[in-house]
């Protein structure tokens, strides 16, 4: 395979995968949450604030593939 | 035929449609996603050892955005009135968030001591992810562009270290240096288990750091390149149905960009905040 081929397959590979786990986790993550508030709405403000830190370090991990496809295209 | 006018109006916009297809494209023209984040030279300036001084786009972007900070927050706090207008009311809504919804609502102690620095960062990220999305003519040649400065690792990475060194800062400062290393490691731990702890926590605040600078750096890369990826779109296809169809999602995508410039302003805040707490009221 040509170098410059697997370079563009291996990012495309790198932030497919790299978003799947985020992803499942995002979602298990936000219904988990709308349940609580669902259950317990005098809570809504404590949970809501939980899940956006919770969003900010998960997120992170897809946004690492992220970096490292552009690594990949752009200076590897 | 019960409703007339509903048919007219659809046969319309299908040979409208029809047409735009049909019509041929502009001229084509290279597009590079990459050539959007390029530092370009505004004010060329000496180099002095390993510091580049020239006024680049990023310099640009961040002189507007201070701007805007300076002049709202001044204008602001000279004119405060009983009945807010609507400014006042936008900048009390954005501050009553910073006070009560970011660091009262995970900070235990020193909340007065690290608001401004939190309520400062949040203000600062929040106005820089605006300022990004709005071009300004500092491209190429006076060119209208749109670049966050966020967009800009050196830029996040400086804010990140503020966080770092605050942290560490706050929590030598309350609990002495020897007592706020060791609580790293859970007191009851065994010997061993307990060296192990301690290095993977002294690890974790590495990590911290680069977590909170590149997520921030990549969630302005991705939004912007999602952007000029959808404005350039028209270009590449050589299509006007494409083009029109492509302006409504990139209105869509715009609108996104701004609840994420909100989103990511809120997690760098409210991160820095759980840290400056953590380091404050160790728990373990």
């Amino acid at each position: 395979m040509n170098p410059e081929a697997a370079k563009l397959l291996g990012a495309g590979l790198a932030m497919g995968l790299g978003a799947v786990g985020p992803g499942v986790g995002l979602g298990i993550m936000i219904g988990k949450a709308l349940e609580s508030i669902a259950r317990q709405p005098e809570v809504s403000g404590d949970v809501r604030t939980n899940m956006f830190i919770g969003i900010g370090v998960t997120e992170a991990v897809a946004l690492y593939a992220f970096v490292v496809a552009l690594i990949l295209i752009f200076v590897a | 035929m019960k409703h007339p006018k509903r048919w007219i109006i659809g046969f319309l916009l299908i040979g409208g449609l029809v047409i735009l297809a049909l019509l041929p494209g502009g001229e084509k023209l290279e597009f590079e996603v990459a050539g959007e984040f390029e530092r370009e030279v505004l004010i060329p300036l000496p180099t002095i050892g390993p510091f580049d001084l020239s006024v680049t786009k990023t310099v640009a972007y961040l002189w507007v955005a201070v701007a805007v900070i300076v002049v709202l927050t001044i204008l602001i706090s000279r004119t405060l009135k009983v009945h807010p207008g609507r400014f006042q009311y936008a900048m009390e809504a954005l501050y009553e968030l910073s006070r009560d919804g970011i660091v009262g609502s995970v900070m235990k102690s020193g909340k007065a001591t690290w608001f401004p620095y939190v309520g400062g960062v949040f203000l600062f990220i929040l106005v820089n992810n605006i300022v990004g999305l709005i071009p300004l003519p500092f491209g190429e040649h006076h060119q209208p562009s749109f670049y966050a400065p966020t967009a800009n690792l050196n830029v996040t990475l400086m804010l990140a270290l503020f966080t770092f060194v605050f942290t560490h800062y706050a929590g030598i400062r309350k609990n002495g240096a020897l007592r706020y290393v060791r609580a790293w490691a859970p007191a009851g731990a065994p010997p061993v288990l307990k060296q192990i702890i301690w290095a993977i926590h002294a690890v974790s605040e590495i990590f911290r750091l680069i977590s909170l600078s590149v997520r921030l750096f990549a969630n302005m890369v991705a939004g912007h390149a999602i952007l000029a990826v959808f404005f350039a779109m028209a270009l590449i296809f050589q299509s006007y149905l494409v083009a029109v169809a492509l302006q409504g999602a990139s209105v869509l995508i715009y609108l996104f960009e701004i609840f994420v410039a909100v989103i990511q302003a809120f997690i760098f805040a409210i991160l820095s905040a759980v840290y400056i707490g953590g380091a404050l009221d160790q728990d373990h």
